[in-house]
């Protein structure tokens, strides 16, 4: 090819690139796609959550009975309510929908109470975390209540009285008690009460107790062998084994625990009264129980016949789709702040300045020799303790992603400027010209071409990084995967197929990258 | 500038020119002056320092101590911006180093593009008459990875000579050619000389050196040694190191 061709491929190349991420910047929300339909119209998400029951629910929210209760404090305000992604039947996804006991009884307090909510689904210690940041209002996650817990929050009345259960393989006969449990390990979740019950239980009994932070993920632990046991809340068991998640349970329910919907300790009491004022409304009108029994009567009559993976795309695609959206737009944007840092700390670490090569160095020991997700939940949750901003989750993400490719992409780039031959800038700045002309006309042309292979590698390593962003709740691939597969259980076929789709979008990339190469380094 | 117009200064002063690598002092006191038009070669053994003087001609390196008059222009003096000076010094290299992302029109013509003394379309007239004096009008869209070495440096000397520059120097410009190369890229040389061009060449083509050469400047441990006219350095050497070089390369 010509090589003013190639020039102009360079350039055109780097148009591209900007109207790309101005693109990906500017379309969708900022937010977490998860709290979109919550956005949309609060009357809608709280229909299409009580769709089970819709004529006594409409009727209930419609208020037949007056609201003489209302509250004037919060009515008409938003609240920011935080909550699980994965506590099926308290909230889980179905058909990009967040639904569940927790969901549709805020939802129909809120409407009774007249104020409206967003919905955050961010997992439950990130939940806690969002509150405790003032990032949410208020969280309600299938948590108990418990003195440790009223350090930190204000509870509202009870609204379920939960309990502790045990399950084990459906066909596992070799436990039968507490007492078969000796030598062997079990799984509870990470700060619930059923993590509590375990150890106590532990002690008496003499067995190891290991904390895992997903009821999926538990489950699937006991399938695998790994633990003959799961310590879970009484309702969540329930559920799941309705859904055939190939469980049962041989011990009765451990009473105890109270779910409570909580705020900030001293923070929100307006909220809290609403809540309270709106939970008793509902338990007199009959509405609860109702709410309850769509989740919890007879759950062998919610189980299906079970979709084959074909199926199963099909029905999760609107959520993956989504997912490999925000998945792609978060990687594309963050990989070109990325390059930039590159490029600025690379000639940083060839400079002759002291000064300027050892922040470059600084810079990238502290973003190389660091994990991402600490940074995610530093941008996520310790940035806006700090400064008092509310965080931005899609901007935590990009500042966390783009930091640490930027720091990969500064070696990469020191690299390719000193595999240059000193020779070329020698000849160039003979001619007369500029340190700088000879670096963009002569070197940085050279540069660019020996580094592609790395570059392009670093964007597919910063792709696959970006699912660990599900951690503070950005609704990236992996973490749709996760809601769908937390309500229907389907670990492992859902697993597959994002495995699949990660692999297939990482290809399509590749093949880009090396098509723009083979243009623009001719 | 007065002496830079004044045709009896010499073009190139150098006084007392030391230059050290950290402790190894690879130039100890040089003084050389080269006449307008003059054609002078440096010779001597590996390591003797000819090309380090070269490359202190256009300060791609910095002298330790001493000074270095160029056209008028006084290296070692801050204020003068370097970028101007070298646009009158062209300088072709042992390994060409010719800009493997350009093609071979390109490489000629980006010095006078890139520092803004001809437009692309006067550039590029001028280059391809280079390119047809230096043998290699039929090269011109080609990448230089395609041509063979002689064919290499002579792109490099058009590339120099597009800046139109006083001087010329000529750091090794055939020792990394194959031997049936050396004679077309000498070829070039020896029109150069026949101009009227001022050259400085560091050689190992001492046959050459006695033919088209002025002078030459025999150096030896980072000091001129002995220098003359070729068939006097080369005939009748006066110097015991002088002899004992020349009776090893002749």
């Amino acid at each position: 090819m010509h090589p003013r061709t190639a020039r102009r491929g360079l350039r055109a190349a780097l148009v591209g690139i900007l109207a790309a991420f101005t693109l990906l910047v500017t379309t969708g929300p900022a937010q977490a796609a998860v709290t979109a339909p919550h956005h949309a119209s609060n009357a809608t998400a709280a229909t299409a959550a009580g769709a089970a029951t819709p004529k006594t629910d409409s009727a209930a929210l419609q208020g037949v009975s007056p609201a003489k209760t209302v509250h004037a404090d919060v009515k008409g305000k938003k609240f920011t309510i935080a909550t699980d992604t994965t506590f099926a039947p308290f909230e889980f996804r179905k058909s990009g929908q967040l639904r569940g006991i927790d969901m549709d009884l805020l939802q129909a307090i809120a409407k009774k109470e007249g104020f409206t909510v967003d919905v955050q689904s961010l997992g439950f210690q990130a939940a806690l975390s969002a509150v405790t940041s003032n990032q949410a209002d208020g969280v309600i996650a299938g948590m108990s209540i418990t003195d440790e817990r009223k350090q930190t929050f204000d509870f509202s009345d009870p609204y379920f009285d939960s309990g502790v259960q045990m399950a084990i393989l459906a066909n596992d006969d070799s436990i039968k008690g507490y007492e078969d449990l000796k030598g062997k390990t079990v799984v509870a979740k990470s700060g619930s009460e059923g993590l509590a019950e375990a150890q106590k239980l532990s002690k008496q009994y003499d067995f190891k107790v290991k904390a895992l932070d997903q009821s999926a993920t538990m489950y699937e632990t006991v399938k695998a062998g790994t633990a003959v046991a799961v310590f879970d809340d009484y309702p969540v068991l329930a559920y799941g084994i309705a859904q055939g998640n190939g469980l049962k349970v041989v011990t009765d329910k451990i009473p105890g625990g109270q779910y409570g919907f909580a705020v900030k300790k001293g923070k929100n009491a307006e909220l809290l009264a609403a809540f309270n004022d709106g939970l008793k409304e509902l338990k007199d009108s009959g509405e609860y129980q109702k709410i309850l029994d769509t989740y919890l009567a007879d759950p062998s009559a919610q189980s299906s016949a079970k979709a084959n993976i074909f199926q199963l795309v099909g029905e999760s695609w609107p959520a993956l789709s989504e997912g490999l959206w925000n998945t792609v737009r978060i990687t594309v944007v963050s990989f070109i702040i990325a390059l930039i840092l590159g490029l600025i700390f690379g000639f940083m670490k060839i400079s002759t300045s002291r000064i300027l090569r050892g922040i470059a160095s600084v810079y990238v020991a502290i973003f190389r020799g660091t994990p991402v997700l600490v940074w995610a939940f530093l941008f996520y949750f310790g940035l806006p303790q700090i400064t008092g901003l509310k965080g931005n989750i899609f901007w935590a993400g990009v500042a966390t992603l783009a930091l640490n490719a930027g720091a990969y992409l500064t070696e990469i780039i020191r690299g390719g400027l000193q595999a240059v031959d000193p020779g070329q800038m020698e000849a160039s700045r003979s001619l007369g010209l500029t340190w700088g002309r000879s670096m963009r006309r002569v070197v940085v042309p050279q540069a660019v071409k020996i580094s592609t292979p790395a570059i392009i590698n670093q964007l597919v390593i910063t792709l696959k990084d970006s699912s660990l962003l599900l951690t503070i709740g950005f609704a990236e691939l992996l973490y749709q995967a996760q809601q769908i597969y937390s309500e229907n259980f389907r670990t492992t076929e859902m697993l597959i197929i994002v495995g699949v789709m990660y692999f297939v979008v990482i290809t399509l990339l590749t093949w880009l990258a090396n098509a723009v190469d083979k243009r623009v380094n001719k | 500038m007065s002496t830079a117009t004044e045709n009896t200064a010499p073009i190139i002063d150098v006084t007392d020119l030391r230059k050290a690598f950290g402790s190894n002092e690879v130039l100890k006191g040089i003084d050389l002056q080269v006449a307008r038009g003059e054609v002078v070669s440096l010779i001597g053994p590996s390591g003797s320092g000819k090309s380090t003087i070269l490359r202190c001609l256009n300060k791609l390196e910095t002298p330790t101590s001493g000074t270095v008059v160029v056209d008028g222009f006084q290296l070692t003096d801050p204020k003068v911006d370097i970028n101007q000076v070298r646009r009158h010094i062209g300088m072709v290299f042992q390994h060409f180093n010719l800009f493997p992302n350009m093609s071979v029109i390109e490489n000629v013509m980006l010095g006078p593009v890139e520092t803004g003394k001809s437009n692309k379309a006067d550039a590029r007239k001028q280059a391809a008459a280079l390119l047809e004096r230096v043998g290699l009008a039929e090269k011109a869209d080609a990448r230089p990875a395609q041509l063979s070495g002689g064919q290499k440096q002579r792109v490099a000397i058009a590339r120099a000579l597009a800046m139109e520059p006083q001087i010329m120097l000529f750091d090794e410009a055939t020792s990394a050619l194959d031997p049936e190369m050396v004679g077309e890229v000498l070829a070039v040389i020896r029109e150069l000389a026949g101009s009227g061009m001022t050259l400085v060449l560091v050689t190992h083509e001492m046959g050459f050196a006695r033919e088209v050469c002025d002078r030459v400047v025999f150096l030896s441990d980072g000091v001129i040694c002995e220098q003359g006219k070729p068939e006097d350095v080369f005939g009748n050497p006066q110097q015991e190191r002088t002899k004992e070089f020349l009776s090893k390369v002749l």
